[in-house]
């Protein structure tokens, strides 16, 4: 049997690479086979869901659901755009901090959604080439969601799973190397691209000109709904202070964002993502299959031998290794099966080192493919809709090298600070 | 109750190989919400319908924007976009929905209309090309017999 769950999830792995199947599809798929052939019995795929990301999932939906009628992440893109008055360089990193920061306080994937459509409008006013600026996002995005506990999936689950690790561990340990990071790739990126996004100053005044706060005016309910999304923020600081589960936080704060907020409780539901909660329903099922069968301790194994014990060796294998897996597959899924390999790993005595490890490795990760991470699938989605497409090369050739020089960044910072 | 061939149904069609431009012409002067795109035999290649013609017309990502109060004008270069978009064919557009039969019930087609969201569909016999139906047309010959 223990044959049996490896294949199953290699398959799925490999069938939500190549995106022939939805990826819920498959998993939910993965999930029903575990449980029929006997792999996992009933009770224990029960337990191997982790109901408190899926909480977390929700009520971050939520919140950004209701705070995105209130025209504040519009706002915040445009006056960006406006202060850059049309010089390529700042444009960049104004865009590629707001994305960043956006990433790492909502999430990296609702981050695209709100600035990429955007970014189109700012592009055709300027009359510049949107994908430059798109790829700058996406990096950002990935980078940015690295820095905080909510901000990318892998995070989101390292840290609903391992209750030692609070928001603020998340932020002390990660929101520094993420920070340099950023400026650093931003540097890069930018160096590459600013030819391409010479702006005419007559473009730029027209820009200039525009009355950024205009939809945040005629919305309803801006500022109570903007205060309840900074308490949760605040919140989640304190968590650990308050004894809260960074679940219960989210989900509290939904629920009084559904009390202030101006739409009706239906039409507010309706921006919960079925599909993805369901995709991370089947993933634990999958790899609670592959725990009972004891594949991940033989994999853990495995990765001790190679290190021979030492623990820098293993905390660069998980970094480098989770990057490879992240790119090569889809870093949710590759974190869902790591974590529990991380945790036999370890053993008995907690190490922190080797968790922020696979937290650089899984979200630095997520940017060397179009498929690595959820963020990527969605802007290159928006990008196809809107007539201009991103090919699978032309994003390798920013992932990759994009991804190496953070790895070697989050290299340098864990060897010298954390393992 | 009658059935859908003896409604208003309009001849709103267009050859495939007819302009963007012709199209919307048609459009405007037809007064239905959406036109049939006929092929050279004469069978129903799709539909063509305002919402296509408005997301043809103005960029594609505006439908993923919710704030756009703040554009007082349009510096977009519209303009260049509708220069580009006039003289291609309209067969580009053309997208397949579901047909109505010339025998269905108008309460039939009513649910269609609710549950696909068109504004107009396409009434076929068989593979001929009736008429396009559209919701006014079928509300107002409804409320028509209800008032004689």
């Amino acid at each position: 049997m223990d044959v049996v769950s490896a294949v199953i999830f290699v398959v799925a792995l490999a069938l939500i690479a190549v995106e022939w199947v939805h990826r819920t599809k498959v998993a939910l798929a993965g999930a029903a086979l575990m449980v029929l052939l006997g792999i996992l019995d009933q009770d224990g795929a029960i337990e191997s869901i982790d109901w408190a990301t899926l909480g977390l999932l929700a009520g971050m939906m939520v919140i950004v659901g209701l705070t995105e009628p209130t025209g504040v992440f519009t706002f915040l893109a445009l006056r960006v755009a406006q202060l850059s008055r049309g010089r390529p360089v700042v444009l960049v990193f104004l865009l590629a901090v707001v994305t960043g920061v956006l990433s790492a306080f909502l999430d990296n994937l609702t981050a695209i959604l709100l600035v990429v459509p955007v970014t189109l409008l700012l592009a055709d006013l300027l009359r510049i080439s949107a994908v430059p600026l798109v790829l700058v996002e996406i990096v950002a995005s990935n980078i940015g969601g690295t820095a905080t506990l909510i901000g990318d999936p892998p995070n989101i689950m390292i840290g609903t799973q391992r209750p030692e690790l609070s928001f603020l561990d998340f932020i002390v340990n990660l929101a520094p190397v993420a920070l340099v990071t950023l400026l650093v790739v931003t540097s890069g990126l930018a160096l590459v691209y600013r030819r391409h996004l010479r702006v005419d100053p007559v473009r730029a005044l027209e820009v200039a000109r525009l009355d950024a706060a205009r939809d945040m005016r005629e919305a309803k309910n801006v500022w109570r709904t903007l205060a309840v999304l900074l308490g949760t923020i605040l919140a989640f600081f304190l968590h650990s202070l308050l004894h809260l589960e960074p679940a219960v936080v989210a989900l509290t704060g939904a629920t009084v964002m559904l009390l202030v907020a101006a739409e009706d409780v239906e039409s507010a539901l309706e921006r919960i993502e079925w599909s993805t909660l369901f995709f991370f329903l089947g993933l634990f099922v999958m790899v609670g299959g592959l725990e009972q069968q004891g594949i991940v301790d033989q994999v853990a194994e495995l990765l001790a031998d190679i290190s021979g014990g030492s623990p820098t060796a293993e905390g660069l294998i998980v970094l480098w290794g989770g990057a490879a897996g992240s790119a090569a597959v889809d870093n949710i899924p590759f974190t869902a099966a790591m974590i529990p390999v991380v945790e036999s790993l370890q053993g008995d005595d907690f190490d922190d080192g080797l968790w922020w490890a696979l937290a650089l490795g899984a979200c630095f990760g997520g940017n060397a493919t179009m498929i690595a991470a959820a963020a990527n699938v969605a802007a290159t989605g928006i990008m196809d809709r809107a007539g201009q497409p991103i090919s699978f090369v032309r994003f390798l050739a920013v992932g990759v090298p994009v991804t190496l020089v953070s790895l070697v960044i989050a290299t340098f910072y864990l060897l010298l600070f954390q393992l | 109750m009658a059935d859908l061939r003896s409604l208003p149904l309009v001849d709103a069609s267009v050859p495939e190989t007819a302009t963007f431009a012709e199209a919307v012409a048609l459009l405007f002067k037809a007064q239905v919400p959406a036109l049939a795109v006929l092929g050279s035999d004469g069978l129903l290649v799709g539909v063509v319908s305002e919402l296509d013609v408005l997301r043809a017309v103005f960029p594609g990502y505006l439908a993923e924007l919710r704030h756009t109060a703040f554009l007082d004008d349009d510096p977009m270069g519209l303009d260049e976009r509708a220069r580009a978009i006039r003289s291609r064919p309209v067969s580009e557009l053309a997208r397949q929905v579901e047909r109505l039969d010339g025998d269905d019930s108008e309460t039939h087609a009513a649910e269609r209309f609710l549950h696909l969201g068109e504004q107009a569909l396409p009434v076929m016999e068989g593979a001929r090309f009736l008429g396009m139906l559209s919701v006014a047309a079928l509300c107002h010959a409804r409320l028509d017999r209800a008032g004689a």
